[in-house]
């Protein structure tokens, strides 16, 4: 067990604040039975005291002082030392157990004894034996006349106090002992899944991110701790998956234009061709050349606008007008493929607060991206209007995105559609219908992708409604920032 | 050699069949992996070039149905996925060897003759009956010491008939063999070429080699 370890703070922490308690509670015990016990045997002593000079035998300094409390009191005091003393502290009678021994009194006892007051004191000068005596002046017209010692063993409290002392000395540290073992068990126990928690985390890498902490049977902190550990686990693990299905893709697309230019030039290389051959494979070349920096203008373009690099340039723009000369632009590429492209906008200039660069790029994309799917005799129809959501009460956050008014451009083609299940994938990256059809078109399989930026760059949102054979619809939505923006 | 190229990117699949052809093979193209079955089923390849991501049905797919269909023809598979996971999955698939893209067009050539040895029991890259000898690497035919100069067509007519010697070929079988997918089987093309290359291989030389079954087709053998 390291010292620093959280198992051993625990341990140290409870058998810390447990031994001060034991002691304070043994200490108190100890004292207080102490105080007890000697406040008992004074209480006898004074009483015993106070009986003998009540009496008024007491008062001759003669004959057997036994046989006198005996005969007096019917007083039978055992394992009592008793003396009598005159006012000056002369040995008048004294029990007979004390046989030769005078009980000692000192000079302190002497003097309070002469002023009236009662004495206590403890001697051990008798055989080193604990004796307990009281100094009890006997007051007479308040005079003292005679002085009664009284003494009493304290081997039997001493004896008590000595095996409880023992006995405590004894228990406590062994009750501490367990306890700390007991603590540090409790506190493993608590703390084992923290152990195992960290060595499936260290154990966890790039490449076993499907590992998981077992989870807890019970629902405690630690679960909880499992739990949040577990979700961490799999959002990297999806976010890797991500990663390395982008990379494969991305490698797969550059991938085909070079297997295509190396294949193309080895055979071109192995005889003496016609220059109308070379010229047909260098031609062939370029294509390719272009396809694969059109690939890597928009991967370059997306790795920036994902770590936020491209900062967009906002301003009051007149979308109408972006929208009219995006549809003149791109007639012509419409025309050539004998492709209708038409607009209906009636409304009046829409303004919005955006990046016009950006947004030209967006129209782009969406309407080459119709044109290039639909068949001759076709037709696109690219729609401007501009809506309003009022404000519902109660309703999720995503209703209040559309709060206010908001521009929505429309581009419908009459083109080949997509199926429902490819519906939800074709703006992610590299995601293709028809791969043969698409590479035909050209194209880097990301403009989708890049429109849906652009559009949630501009806080709106793009969705597609199609039906395959008849054609797809491309809806965006981009909200309006201020209505003083409108003429 | 008629060799099956399974391969949906038309550019690639172009250029196989171009460097292919002027290395003597017979190429048919499938663009995706229906049609490519359907070949494969329909005709007899002495080779097959598959691509693994391709339309309609999967690459992986494809090779196993062929497998399943008891077809021993030898399959490189020709793709750009390229972890050692991909490569065990495909050969795992039955294919018999693995190139990924882009690739080596010598590489892929050599590839080839390999796989198309394999059918054979002594390996040798030059094929060889009485004094005739075919170099399958530098396509050079010689007869007695004598360097035969033969067309594309006439080559690989030749090469058919050396690697099935003393077997009776019938017209089918070597338009099956020699020709691609465009063939006419009405015509008698087969017996112009079959005389072509008598001319040229057993003119003047002693034995004769190249010898008619009547009604059935040609055999060659050593007398």
């Amino acid at each position: 067990m390291h010292f620093r370890s959280l198992r051993f703070k625990l341990t140290l922490w409870y058998v810390l604040i447990l031994g001060i308690l034991l002691i304070s509670f043994s200490s108190l015990l100890y004292f207080t039975l102490s105080k007890s016990l000697h406040r008992d045997v004074d209480n006898k002593l004074r009483s015993l005291a106070e009986h003998i000079a009540s009496d008024p035998l007491s008062k001759y300094g003669f004959g057997n002082l036994d046989q006198t409390l005996e005969s007096s009191m019917n007083l039978k005091p055992i394992g009592k030392f008793i003396q009598v003393l005159d006012e000056s502290g002369h040995l008048g009678r004294k029990s007979d157990n004390l046989k030769n021994i005078q009980l000692p009194i000192s000079l302190n006892a002497l003097k309070n004894a002469s002023k009236g007051l009662i004495t206590f004191e403890t001697n051990r000068s008798i055989d080193n034996t604990p004796l307990r005596i009281i100094t009890f002046p006997v007051v007479e017209h308040s005079n003292v006349t005679k002085i009664v010692q009284i003494a009493s063993s304290l081997e039997g409290v001493e004896d008590v106090l000595n095996k409880l002392f023992l006995i405590l000395i004894i228990t406590v540290p062994s009750a501490l002992l367990v306890a700390s073992l007991g603590g540090q068990f409790l506190a493993h126990k608590a703390l084992k899944p923290v152990d195992d928690i960290t060595q499936t985390a260290r154990m966890i890498t790039s490449k076993n991110l499907n590992q998981r902490i077992n989870p807890l049977k019970v629902k405690d902190e630690i679960s909880r701790l499992i739990e949040t550990f577990n979700e961490m686990i799999s959002r990297l693990d999806q976010s890797f998956r991500q990663i390395k299905q982008f990379s494969s893709d991305a490698s797969h697309e550059l991938k085909t234009p070079l297997t295509i230019l190396k294949g193309e030039v080895e055979v071109t290389l192995r005889k003496e061709r016609t220059s109308q051959e070379y010229q047909q494979i260098l031609k062939s070349n370029l294509e390719e050349i272009n396809r694969m920096s059109l690939i890597v203008e928009d991967l370059l373009l997306l790795s920036k606008a994902d770590t936020g690099e491209i900062r967009l340039n906002k301003k009051d723009i007149n979308l109408t007008e972006i929208l009219n000369e995006v549809v003149v632009q791109m007639d012509r590429l419409a025309k050539s493929k004998g492709v209708r492209l038409y607009t209906s906008n009636h409304h009046p200039d829409i303004f919005i607060f955006g990046d016009g660069l950006r947004l030209r790029e967006l129209f782009i994309n969406l309407i080459e991206n119709g044109i290039k799917y639909t068949e001759v005799g076709g037709s696109i129809h690219v729609l401007l209007e501009k809506g309003y959501v009022p404000p519902v009460d109660g309703q999720s956050k995503l209703v209040e995105r559309e709060e206010g008014e908001f521009a929505k451009i429309i581009v419908s083609d009459t083109g080949i559609g997509i199926a429902k299940e490819d519906q939800g994938k074709i703006f992610n990256r590299f995601f293709r219908v028809d791969k043969a059809r698409s590479r035909e078109q050209g194209g880097s399989g990301l403009g989708l992708n890049i429109c849906k930026w652009i559009v949630e760059a501009h806080q709106g949102e793009i969705k597609v409604e199609s039906e395959l054979g008849k054609g797809s619809s491309f809806i965006v939505k981009l909200p309006l920032t201020s209505p003083r923006m409108n003429i | 050699m008629r060799v099956l190229v399974i391969e949906d990117e038309k550019k690639v699949a172009n250029f196989i069949k171009k460097g292919l052809e002027e290395e003597h093979y017979a190429v048919d193209n499938a663009y995706d992996g229906e049609s490519g079955l359907y070949m494969a089923e329909v005709n007899e390849y002495d080779l097959i070039v598959l691509d693994l991501m391709i339309p309609k049905i999967d690459g992986l797919e494809v090779l196993k149905r062929i497998r399943g269909n008891r077809n021993n023809v030898p399959i490189l598979v020709l793709t750009a996925k390229d972890t050692v996971e991909d490569i065990v999955r495909g050969l795992d698939a039955g294919c018999d060897d693995y190139l990924t893209k882009p690739f080596e067009f010598l590489e892929f050539l050599a590839r080839i003759r390999a796989l198309l040895r394999r059918e054979k029991v002594d390996k040798e890259p030059v094929l060889k009956i009485a004094d005739l000898t075919l170099s399958l690497v530098t396509h050079k035919v010689m007869r007695r010491g004598k360097e035969i100069e033969l067309t594309g067509k006439e080559y690989s007519l030749l090469e058919y008939f050396m690697r099935n010697p003393d077997k009776v070929l019938t017209r089918t079988m070597i338009s099956e063999h020699v020709w691609d997918y465009h063939f006419d089987s009405m015509t008698n093309v087969v017996d112009v070429y079959v005389n072509y290359l008598r001319r040229k291989i057993d003119k003047g030389f002693e034995p004769k080699l190249i010898h008619t079954i009547r009604g059935v087709g040609y055999i060659m053998k050593r007398d």
